[in-house]
């Protein structure tokens, strides 16, 4: 029997095998098409704890389903399937599969917190999309983006010196990212600066691009913030079950 | 002094109101079916009471005991009412064991009887040993067997609640809500988790009813301490697939049906009329509501009184209660049978 109104449903559920005999009788392609069940067979009861395990998913055990989140978002008023008070409640239930059938859309939350002053049982839903962004990215269901290459090299370099040098994080993140250093947007803001820029201050930057200056006894702040930084790495890894470096 | 007041079960609405009788000086005469008093509470073994918390044996047996040794009280166990004639003030009624009762009122405290979950075939009580009922986790607790499955003794890894199992539901003639049984589920969940910290409870419901100040303690002390879990769903049927329980039905919040596997699966039985309420309404000549529990007109001018003038009832005889407001009720009824009894007393000294 061909189907009909296959939009109505989730292509991953339409099935065609190409050579298939069942009891002797052939039901090979297009023409027998089948429709995979689409109820949920278990939940997963680690999900919710792990996503509380990292930061801004303490309270998500609080929610009680009103909705007030999914109001007040200001990405919600846009994208009507970006749905905090949904997702908070297929991680406490468990349905890992539901959740990460939206994994292109969850990291979206702009952090403005409007859902933060709405909630009435303090849940933190901003939190919890924050975590949840980051528990996608941990388990390796959202693949290293260039925009995420970025995020790192900027953090580290702060953590590592107290400072940034655009310079430097451009450089590194085109390299890693594997772009060449002479962007066209790049080579013509440099010309533009180059030429509008009182000397003192091209003299200054080009010396911090040569010498990289620190942050004057940094050393002792950049330790202390690797460390917890390590050590929360360590406790979230635990929680998720991954080994420390994680599912990429 | 008038007669005595002729109580009718001694569950915590009778107790609550022979105890109040006889603190204020009148006899009273408590008769109750069973071998001994207390009620469900008692007679089904539940376990620490909503919302105090107590063991039902020693908050309800402490009543039990404070009637028993009163003595005002007279109680006779093992004993119904077959006959009750006469007019308020002055009626006779006979006992079970032939013994003839004057009393000058009589206080209807008969309660209810738990639905028996067989009536819903199709959540397998009576077919799959692990499907239990409310009342049997209360006994698990209260006996300190601890809470296992039935079929092997194993303790259960997952447990799924079930509300609103013979309540609220047209298809069994029965349209009203239990009242206590949500907030005993949440109750009898965290007692679960406390027992056993690995198993997971999870309580399926149309509406959460944990009315009033249950609210805190139960609904979100449950959730927030004890992480049970509460997902909106009525359940289509109950099956097995040879090693657990499954639980089908649909998660309408996420629009998808589920099929899950549970360990246990826990019935929150609902509080049916009183079996014996035909005979009631017949004997005692009261009418009953259309549900079938004794019928009771508006409380504001009349409140515990029946049909009948001189007999009054309270507690679950009249619909579902809470213990509190079943003794609640008691009291006030004890105050109605004095106020009758010294009446008829008066009209007849004029
Ligand atoms: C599983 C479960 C758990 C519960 N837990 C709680 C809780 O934690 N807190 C709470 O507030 N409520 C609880 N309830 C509700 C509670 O059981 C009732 O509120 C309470 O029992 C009502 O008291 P009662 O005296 O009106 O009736 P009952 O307790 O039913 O007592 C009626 C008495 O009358 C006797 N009787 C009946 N018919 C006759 C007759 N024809 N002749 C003579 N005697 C008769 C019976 O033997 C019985 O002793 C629970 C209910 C259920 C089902
Ligand atoms: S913080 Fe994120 S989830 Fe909350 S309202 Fe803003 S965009 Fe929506
Ligand atoms: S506002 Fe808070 S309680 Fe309401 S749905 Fe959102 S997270 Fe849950
Ligand atoms: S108290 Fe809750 S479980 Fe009981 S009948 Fe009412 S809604 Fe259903």
């Amino acid at each position: 029997m061909p189907i009909h109104e296959k939009s109505l449903i989730r292509p991953e559920n339409l099935v065609e095998h190409e050579e298939l005999v069942i009891d002797g009788v052939d039901v090979s392609g297009h023409w027998s098409t089948f429709i995979e069940g689409r109820s949920v067979p278990d939940y997963n009861e680690q999900l919710q704890e792990e996503i509380a395990a990292i930061g801004g998913g303490e309270n998500i055990h609080r929610c009680w389903q009103c909705g007030s989140c999914t109001n007040a978002c200001t990405v919600n008023a846009i994208n009507p399937d970006f749905n905090p008070r949904f997702w908070i409640y297929l991680i406490r239930m468990g349905l890992e599969e539901e959740l990460v059938r939206d994994r292109d859309i969850i990291w979206q939350c702009v952090s403005c917190n409007k859902c933060t002053y709405a909630c009435p049982r303090d849940v933190n839903p901003e939190g919890v999309m924050k975590a949840t962004a980051h528990w996608l990215e941990l388990k390796g269901y959202t693949e290293m983006k260039p925009s995420m290459v970025f995020d790192e090299e900027f953090s580290l370099q702060v953590f590592n010196t107290g400072k940034i040098e655009e310079g430097k994080v451009l450089q590194k993140f085109f390299k890693r990212t594997n772009q060449p250093l002479t962007q066209p947007w790049l080579v013509h803001l440099i010309t533009g600066l180059v030429k509008r820029f009182p000397v003192f201050y091209l003299m200054k930057l080009g010396w911090g691009a040569v010498f990289h200056p620190r942050t004057r006894d940094w050393g002792r702040a950049r330790d202390a913030i690797n460390e917890y930084v390590e050590e929360r790495n360590a406790e979230i890894h635990k929680a998720l079950n991954l080994d420390a470096k994680g599912a990429d | 002094m008038s007669k005595p007041v002729l109580v009718v079960g001694g569950g915590p609405a009778g107790l609550s109101a022979a105890r109040a009788l006889a603190d204020a000086g009148q006899a009273v005469v408590l008769v109750d079916k069973e071998d001994r008093l207390g009620g469900a509470p008692i007679l089904s073994g539940y376990a620490k009471l909503v919302p105090s918390h107590e063991w039902a044996k020693d908050a309800i047996g402490g009543m039990v005991s404070g009637v028993e040794g009163h003595k005002m009280v007279t109680v006779k166990t093992g004993t119904k009412v077959d006959k009750f004639d006469g007019d308020p003030g002055n009626f006779v009624a006979t006992l079970s064991d032939g013994s003839k009762v004057e009393a000058s009122a009589t206080i209807l405290a008969t309660g209810f009887t738990h639905f028996d979950s067989v009536n819903k075939p199709e959540w397998g009580f009576g077919t799959y040993p692990d499907v239990v009922t409310t009342t049997q986790v209360e006994q698990m607790l209260s006996t300190g067997a601890g809470v296992k499955c039935p079929s092997d003794g194993r303790e259960p890894e997952r447990v799924a609640i079930l509300l609103c199992v013979g309540s609220r539901d047209r298809q069994i003639g029965r349209e009203w809500c239990s009242k206590i049984c949500c907030t005993v589920s949440a109750n009898l969940a965290m007692e679960i988790r406390e027992q056993l910290p690995n198993c997971n409870v999870y309580i399926y419901y149309m509406d959460i009813r944990t009315f009033g100040l249950y609210e805190g303690e139960y609904y979100w002390a449950s959730q927030e301490e004890h992480k049970v879990k509460y997902i909106k769903a009525r359940i289509a049927e109950v099956t097995s697939d040879g090693k657990r329980l499954l639980v089908k039905g649909e998660d309408t919040l996420v629009k998808r049906p589920i099929s899950i596997p549970f360990d246990m699966v826990v019935h929150a039985v609902g509080m049916d009329p009183n079996v014996d309420n035909m005979t009631l309404s017949a004997i005692f000549n009261v009418d009953l509501n259309k549900y079938g529990y004794i019928g009771k007109p508006s409380t504001y001018a009349h409140m515990s009184e029946t049909s009948r003038p001189g007999v009054f009832v309270a507690g679950a005889a009249t619909g579902p209660e809470t213990i509190d407001d079943s003794i609640a009720q008691g009291k006030a009824a004890a105050i109605a049978a004095l106020i009758s009894a010294s009446s008829t007393v008066r009209e007849a000294a004029e």
